[in-house]
């Protein structure tokens, strides 16, 4: 019993349990194992790139799933930023313009849930039907060209290394910095631990949460800039699955969605399983639908393994 | 003085009402300004037809929102039962049997999303999103994503019944709420319902079966999202794999406006009933003034964030 709860991480604050970790080990042997091309440096370098929008999407809706909260925005936020980034401005005026959008676009779901008393999935639901709307009428199909700068920031290979890999390296120290060296981090646990007990303690619940959507909504138009670095090109419809794929990482990072416990290590194990996953059925060939159902699954039997005390939402 | 003091009371009576119906009063007078030749009873009756569909979705929503907890997977339930029926597969099945499979199909489904979440106390909102998911690549991958064959004309028959000129699904659609309401008003399972809303804990030791309330709760909700497959499938002449997300939004949109807000609302059916007449209003209006489908986002977005901050400003407590 001691080991099926160390197992699951059942006391731990940081979330981290050994069975995702088992299981992205061991798809990853099973990868290296079945296919010739999988430990080539060229493919797991594609890996790296491929992961990578995720990993920024992730890392946004850990900090918001540390409080309890919810982020089902950052798919449109990633379409409204490539369609904006695809626009004919020069770059100067589109990065910030980028940056100032999602930030907004946080204020809002963080002042809706926080001040006025909203539900965080009703919030950030009802942003997502909004801000795909205005995407769509910024962008009605894919097209467009994204400036030159932003494709040498995604797409360059300084030291020899490809830049993927160095967004994911800042992207995991802020990251990092953010939920577990600050005293904004720790504040972040409390509130997700209960908000009645932190506000007692004198956190500002309010200022934490609105921090937190404005945070990951600033990760998800990072992705987007990275994402339309590799893309070339505005997408409408580019983020659509990113909020549910994002839910499903943290939560198979040992994140309790109720907030409170979860961590950096756990979004990454999170995002590196459902990497591996992708690229195993990618190479094994099977269609985009049936990739879907087995991401589905996945998630559902992940969520199954935790149990939580509350019932319903 | 007196005057003032009515006014305050009035307002005071109207702020408690469900969104929706200040909602469907402010379009019905938009929709008169601008397009009063739509406002027949014939017009109107062919758009809300139309609604049926999501209308009895709403109905297994507000059941599910009602005891905390909330169904996105109607969309895929909706997309796998018409797919079913309208593969082909089922093409000399009786009427009897095709009405069988899509209840059996929303009944199963709900009853697994009551189970994970009622037994293993998973999030309802992963649960559901999750079985949505796998539902719509079910279906994609069935279908291998083209579109199936034709409806059965069965069903395109009855749907085109009209009873004393009234269309049969809306006439059905009303029935089924009325059953509903006098389900939450009047039996046991009702005040199961009520009182897990309010607050779970409460419930379990005032002796409330917390467990198999949520799992009624949500095995009903999938059955009310079967059959809403089954109208919505009579609706169409050819079946689709595609529709069902705008769905699920919209059903918690129309239930949100109708006053039912995660175990706090007051709206009982009739609410959220108005709900959906908002939509449809709204389609209308903005079909006729030429807005695309992207500002229909932006509005349906704005009113139901707008109504969940007036209900939620009102229902704060410290």
């Amino acid at each position: 019993m001691k080991l099926l709860h160390l197992l699951r991480g059942a006391h731990s604050r940081q979330g981290l349990w050994v069975l995702p970790l088992v299981m992205a080990a061991l798809v990853a042997a099973w990868l290296a194992m079945r296919t010739a091309t999988f430990l080539d440096s060229q493919n797991l370098l594609n890996l790296v790139a491929q992961a990578t929008p995720l990993l920024l999407a992730s890392l946004g809706q850990l900090i918001v799933v540390l409080i309890g909260g919810l982020d089902l925005s950052v798919g449109a936020v990633i379409s409204l930023t490539t369609a904006i980034l695809a626009a004919d401005a020069p770059v100067w005026v589109l990065l910030p313009m980028v940056y100032l959008a999602a930030a907004t676009i946080g204020l809002v779901n963080g002042v809706a849930v926080s001040r006025l008393n909203v539900h965080p999935i009703i919030a950030t639901l009802s942003t997502m039907s909004l801000v795909q709307g205005a995407t769509l009428i910024i962008r009605p199909v894919a097209g467009g060209s994204v400036p030159e700068v932003v494709l040498t920031m995604v797409n360059a290979v300084p030291l020899g290394i490809p830049m993927s890999v160095w967004w994911s390296l800042a992207a995991i120290a802020i990251g990092w910095k953010i939920v577990h060296a600050s005293r904004y981090g720790l504040h972040l646990y409390a509130v997700g631990g209960g908000a009645a007990v932190a506000r007692s303690y004198g956190i500002g619940v309010e200022r934490v949460t609105v921090g937190a959507y404005v945070l990951s909504a600033c990760f998800a138009a990072t992705a987007a800039v990275f994402l339309a670095g590799r893309i070339t090109s505005g997408d409408p419809k580019i983020g659509e699955l990113f909020a549910i794929e994002s839910i499903t990482a943290v939560a198979l990072g040992g994140v309790q969605l109720a907030g409170g416990v979860g961590s950096v290590p756990g979004a990454i194990t999170g995002v590196a399983f459902l990497a591996l996953l992708a690229n195993g059925m990618n190479l094994e060939n099977l269609s985009a639908f049936v990739q879907t159902i087995v991401k589905g699954l996945i998630l559902l039997a992940v969520v199954a393994l935790q149990p939580r005390k509350n019932i319903g939402l | 003085m007196a005057a003032t003091l009515t006014l305050q009371r009035v307002a005071g009576q109207v702020s408690r009402w469900p969104p929706a119906y200040l909602v469907f009063a402010a379009l019905l007078l938009a929709l008169w300004a601008t397009r009063p030749h739509l406002l027949q009873l014939g017009i109107m009756g062919t758009f809300i037809r139309q609604a049926a569909p999501l209308g009895i979705v709403v109905l297994g929503q507000l059941l599910v929102m009602n005891a905390r907890s909330i169904d996105l997977s109607c969309g895929g339930v909706i997309l796998l039962v018409n797919y079913l029926l309208s593969s082909g597969r089922l093409d000399d099945a009786s009427p009897a049997t095709m009405v069988g499979v899509a209840l059996a199909t929303g009944l199963a489904v709900g009853l697994f999303n009551g189970l994970m979440v009622g037994r293993r106390r998973v999030s309802a909102v992963i649960v559901t999103l999750a079985v949505g998911i796998v539902l719509v690549g079910l279906v994609e991958y069935l279908a291998n994503g083209k579109p199936p064959g034709n409806v059965p004309q069965v069903l395109r028959d009855v749907y085109e019944l009209r009873p004393a000129g009234v269309p049969l699904p809306i006439l059905f659609w009303a029935a089924l709420s009325l059953g509903l309401s006098v389900v939450l008003s009047r039996l046991v399972f009702g005040r199961w319902v009520a009182s897990v809303g309010e607050n779970p804990v409460a419930a379990h030791f005032a002796g409330v079966p917390v467990q198999r309330t949520v799992v009624m709760a949500h095995a009903l909700a999938g059955l009310m999202a079967g059959v809403a497959g089954l109208v919505q499938t009579a609706s169409l002449a050819v079946g689709s794999v595609r529709f069902g997300p705008e769905l699920v939004l919209n059903s918690v949109a129309a239930t949100l406006l109708g006053g039912v807000i995660f175990g706090k609302g007051s709206g009982g059916v009739l609410g959220p009933f108005f709900g959906v007449l908002c939509f449809v209003l709204l389609f209308v209006l903005m079909t006729t003034l030429g807005i695309s489908e992207p500002g229909k986002l932006v509005a349906q977005g704005l009113i139901i964030l707008l109504a969940a901050i007036v209900y939620g400003l009102r229902t704060r407590t410290a």
